[in-house]
């Protein structure tokens, strides 16, 4: 479960004033501005060298961010893709080639790296990928110490002294202020772009909730990747740079833990996720250390270091979301759009009444054959030769006592478990039966389904949650937010838009879980247990609201609890218990089934009922 | 065969130097379910103190064991109660950078007040060396070896046959219900935090007459620590034991073989392969899904 807040993901033109503040023109233009006038009018060299510096980190924060931030892969080693860009510089440097071509060799080298390093370990969470990640810095570590021949081993690399842009040594700092500072745009435009696109949405949504993202059809392994590839290159760059400021690198400072975790500090103290919280971050953090080391002198040694640590500390016990919540705090959000939506929400019933229901299209042709599906887990049988078809428009119900084996066949038809035997077979646009196996491929391949234990992405809003599924089909943001307005007004939810999912009660819940994936407009639609815990004034409305999904045509499998819900809306039921199928038919035939009856209530229940 | 005699025991001394810092380790993921990467840095910190008091008070640096253990017990409950505990229902890498931060702070705090300089706490004779077939062993390494295993056997029986080791295993496998039967689980983590530390103390009392101690000490310790605790499967002391031994075998051997310089590659080598293909640990068992659910 992860539990990021507001400031994570509601970077967004529609978040609360201060934020809307921050992430103002006029505010970011001042500060942007600021790092490249100041240096210039005070004049000192030492003053230079701070903006540097806070330009060099505020990029390097931010790529790591794109990682870190978005995708929620913790990497504390973050310094093999800038140690590997300051190599790469040096030596291409030494042969003779600018660090502007050396930058783009680093970055590619770097992002094939990180892929490498990524793929292996993206089943990783939390503690465990950041082990790995410092772990692979060792490696790199010691094979820069020991590959002499290539890295100079301890001793490093250095490279001559000629002066010039094409090799980027000067003996003024201005210049290199100016390309730094142009990289560091250059990061901060990319991880901007990114947060907004498609991609930055996927990412939140698969570090929220992997297994619902996966149902989205969101190719959580691919999306962590690029990522992974985007964040290595541009840190690789950066390190090229700074590999020429420095002009002479080794395997000590190349790759560093410290310098890692540095990196993560500012990210952290900006607010991990937001797309200018590194920046700040930086701002904040470097001058202070840098600073109190030019008063306090060289006597300071580990100075900065424990301010670090202490601020790192200081940070994760009482505002772990980083400086961009914490204006957000004391500022009142933005109302107006809230009343409108309230407004909206007045006219939604009216909405459902009024709306001339389609007359409903006849049940029609097989569009999902389950066939003998067979499921153990250890010794336990809990799916026992289970064979259905399901047709084009009908709603088919399951019904069985608590652990009958229900949600078992489901995660079977939905990509989520394979079965031990047995095939799950869609039919698809092209009206061939196809067998996907992942969920990925079954979402694709028409199949949507919600979880009986909700699983929103629960930093995202309820708007972002239902675009995630939108999504799918269309790959523009305009669009899909559109999409995801019009459902969420379909289904009630047009008054929690901007709420983040956490925020929501169950019903909520569980019409988010519909409506995000009705997002993706699928042909079969799995429903599990939609209905529980909803009340009776919600639960007229859910059944309507079904009717209207299949009457649109769409085939529907519900697990259901609501005995009132599975007597209006099936076509047919199935009874599940013990794994097997115990009986199906007509809603009303199927009820009346003895062993159905002592399926559910016992056996003497049923020599009552008989007697 | 003297050689490999040799390298054979050399890594049996090593393993149990290694498993004596990284019982402590496991016990506090396995109860608090919070990585200490701070870890390395209570040990530095034990080794500091062991150095000061010994030649301060001009003792046996053995003796320091009644200074140092209580005090990085109490110094283990005190970043529990204050630094981990508050973080308790945060995210995973709040609570990593709570114990990241704390071993930056602390690894930076001794570097302003001691320097990079390294301390060597006096031998005391404890680095004579013993023939032991083919192999030579220090006789501070053999002391090392026997409080190793005295270590497990005494935090397995502590943990199976005591009443509060009962609670504590109680609280790994399922805080809530432990919670329920009247366990003080805030009590138990601090308690458990403080034992691992302390463990952590006793360790760096008996390195000390061993290796020199600074600042940065902590760190080429903690390292293996980490892979020799996910080889044994978090939270299991048993686990981190054998594979501290399999750890200190492959340092040794790859030490001989592939060169000192190059043996970390083999040792995290093996520490990633682990990760990738078997995160449970090399004698996980379904243990760790009860954490999970």
């Amino acid at each position: 479960m992860n539990n990021k807040t507001a400031a994570l993901t509601s970077v967004r033109d529609s978040g609360g004033v201060m934020q809307r503040l921050l992430n103002n023109k006029l505010l970011l233009f001042i500060t942007l501005a600021s790092l490249m006038v100041i240096p210039i009018m005070v004049g000192d060299d030492y003053v230079y060298h701070i903006f540097i510096t806070i330009c060099l980190f505020a990029g390097l924060s931010t790529a790591w961010n794109i990682v870190g931030g978005y995708a929620g892969q913790l990497s504390l080693g973050h310094a093999i893709y800038y140690g590997i860009g300051a190599y790469t510089g040096m030596l291409m440097l030494n042969a003779g080639v600018s660090p502007w071509i050396s930058m783009f060799v680093g970055a590619v080298l770097a992002a094939g790296v990180a892929v490498a390093i990524s793929y292996p370990c993206f089943k990783l969470h939390g503690p465990f990928y950041a082990l790995a990640s410092i772990a692979f810095l060792e490696v790199f570590h010691v094979i820069s110490l020991n590959w002499v021949g290539l890295t100079g081993g301890a001793n490093g690399v250095m490279v001559p002294l000629e002066l010039g842009w094409s090799t980027m040594i000067f003996s003024e700092r201005l210049p290199s202020l100016v390309i730094v500072f142009g990289l560091m745009l250059f990061v901060l435009a990319v991880s901007w772009v990114i947060r907004r696109s498609k991609l930055g949405f996927q990412l939140v949504a698969t570090r929220e909730r992997e297994s619902a993202a996966r149902g989205a059809a969101i190719r959580t392994v691919h999306v962590r990747l690029y990522a992974a590839a985007i964040s290595a290159g541009l840190t690789a760059m950066l390190g090229t740079f700074h590999g020429s400021y420095l002009t002479y690198i080794e395997p000590e400072s190349a790759f560093n833990l410290t310098f890692s975790i540095q990196i993560v500090l500012f990210a952290l103290v900006g607010g991990l996720g937001t797309v200018f919280g590194p920046l700040y971050g930086t701002i904040l953090l470097v001058p202070i250390t840098e600073l109190a080391r030019g008063w306090l002198g060289s006597s300071a040694i580990g100075l900065h270091g424990f301010v670090y640590g202490v601020v790192l500390v200081l940070v994760v016990l009482f505002m772990p979301d980083g400086i961009m919540s914490i204006f957000q705090r004391y500022l009142p959000s933005s109302k107006g759009r809230r009343v409108a939506a309230r407004d909206e929400r007045s006219t939604h019933h009216a909405h459902l009444n009024d709306v001339k229901k389609p007359e409903r299209p006849p049940v029609g042709e097989v569009v999902l054959k389950v066939k003998h599906l067979d499921k153990h887990f250890g010794g336990l049988h809990v799916t026992n030769d289970v064979s259905f078809d399901l047709h084009k428009g009908e709603v088919l119900g399951i019904i069985g006592p608590n652990g009958a084996g229900k949600t078992t066949v489901f995660n079977m038809i939905s990509g989520f478990l394979s079965a031990d035997s047995g095939s799950v077979e869609v039919l698809d646009e092209n009206g061939h039966f196809i067998s996907p196996k992942t969920p990925g491929a079954f979402a694709r391949s028409g199949v949507g389904r919600t979880f009986q234990i909700v699983q929103p992405f629960a930093a995202m809003t309820v708007e972002e949650n239902i675009m995630v599924g939108a999504f799918y089909r269309f790959s523009s943001v305009e669009e899909s937010r559109k999409v995801a307005r019009e459902i969420a007004h379909e289904l009630g939810l047009s008054r929690f838009l901007d709420e983040e999912a956490r925020n929501l009660p169950i019903g909520g819940l569980k019409r988010l879980e519909v409506a995000r994936v009705m997002a993706m407009r699928p042909r079969i639609l799995l429903l599990d247990e939609v209905m529980a815990g909803i009340n009776p004034a919600d639960l007229r409305e859910a059944i309507e609201l079904i009717k209207v999904i299949r009457d649109s045509g769409i085939s529907i499998i519900a697990i259901e609890h609501v005995m009132q819900a599975v007597m209006e809306l099936s076509d047919r039921v199935i009874v599940i218990s013990s794994g097997e199928i115990l009986a199906q038919g007509e809603p009303e035939e199927v009820v009346k089934n003895e062993a159905v009856i002592e399926a559910y209530l016992g056996k003497e229940v049923t020599d009552a009922s008989t007697e | 065969m003297d050689l490999l005699f040799s390298l054979l025991i050399n890594g049996l001394m090593l393993g149990s130097l290694y498993a004596m810092i990284s019982v402590g380790l496991t016990l506090i993921f396995g109860i608090t379910k919070v990585i200490n990467f701070a870890h390395g840095e209570f040990m530095m910190i034990g080794m500091m103190l062991t150095y000061i008091i010994t030649t301060y008070l001009g003792i046996h640096p053995y003796l320091t064991l009644v200074f140092v253990v209580p005090l990085l017990f109490l110094l283990g409950i005190v970043v529990q109660k204050y630094l981990i505990e508050p973080l308790k229902d945060s995210d995973e890498h709040i609570q990593i950078f709570a114990t990241v931060g704390l071993s930056i702070a602390m690894i930076n705090l001794v570097l302003m007040l001691a320097g990079s300089n390294n301390f060597n706490t006096p031998a005391s004779g404890l680095r004579e060396t013993l023939g032991l077939g083919a192999a030579t062993v220090l006789t501070g390494q053999i002391v090392i070896m026997l409080c190793s295993i005295c270590m497990v056997v005494g935090l397995h029986l502590f943990l199976s046959k005591t009443q509060m080791g009962r609670a504590i295993r109680a609280t790994a496998q399922n805080r809530n219900a432990a919670q329920l039967m009247g366990i003080n689980v805030s009590r138990i983590n601090m308690v458990t935090f403080g034992i691992g530390i302390a463990c952590v103390g006793i360790a760096a009392v008996l390195l000390s007459p061993l290796y020199p101690v600074n600042a940065q000490t902590g760190q080429s310790f903690v390292l293996i620590a980490f892979v020799i605790v996910v080889m044994g499967g978090l939270g299991s002391i048993a686990g981190a034991f054998y594979a501290a031994l399999i750890i200190g075998l492959v340092d040794a051997f790859a030490g001989f073989y592939l060169g000192s310089s190059l043996k970390d590659v083999a040792v995290f080598g093996i520490f990633l392969l682990v990760l990738i293909f078997r995160p449970s640990g090399l004698f996980g068992k379904a243990r760790k899904l009860a954490h999970v659910s």
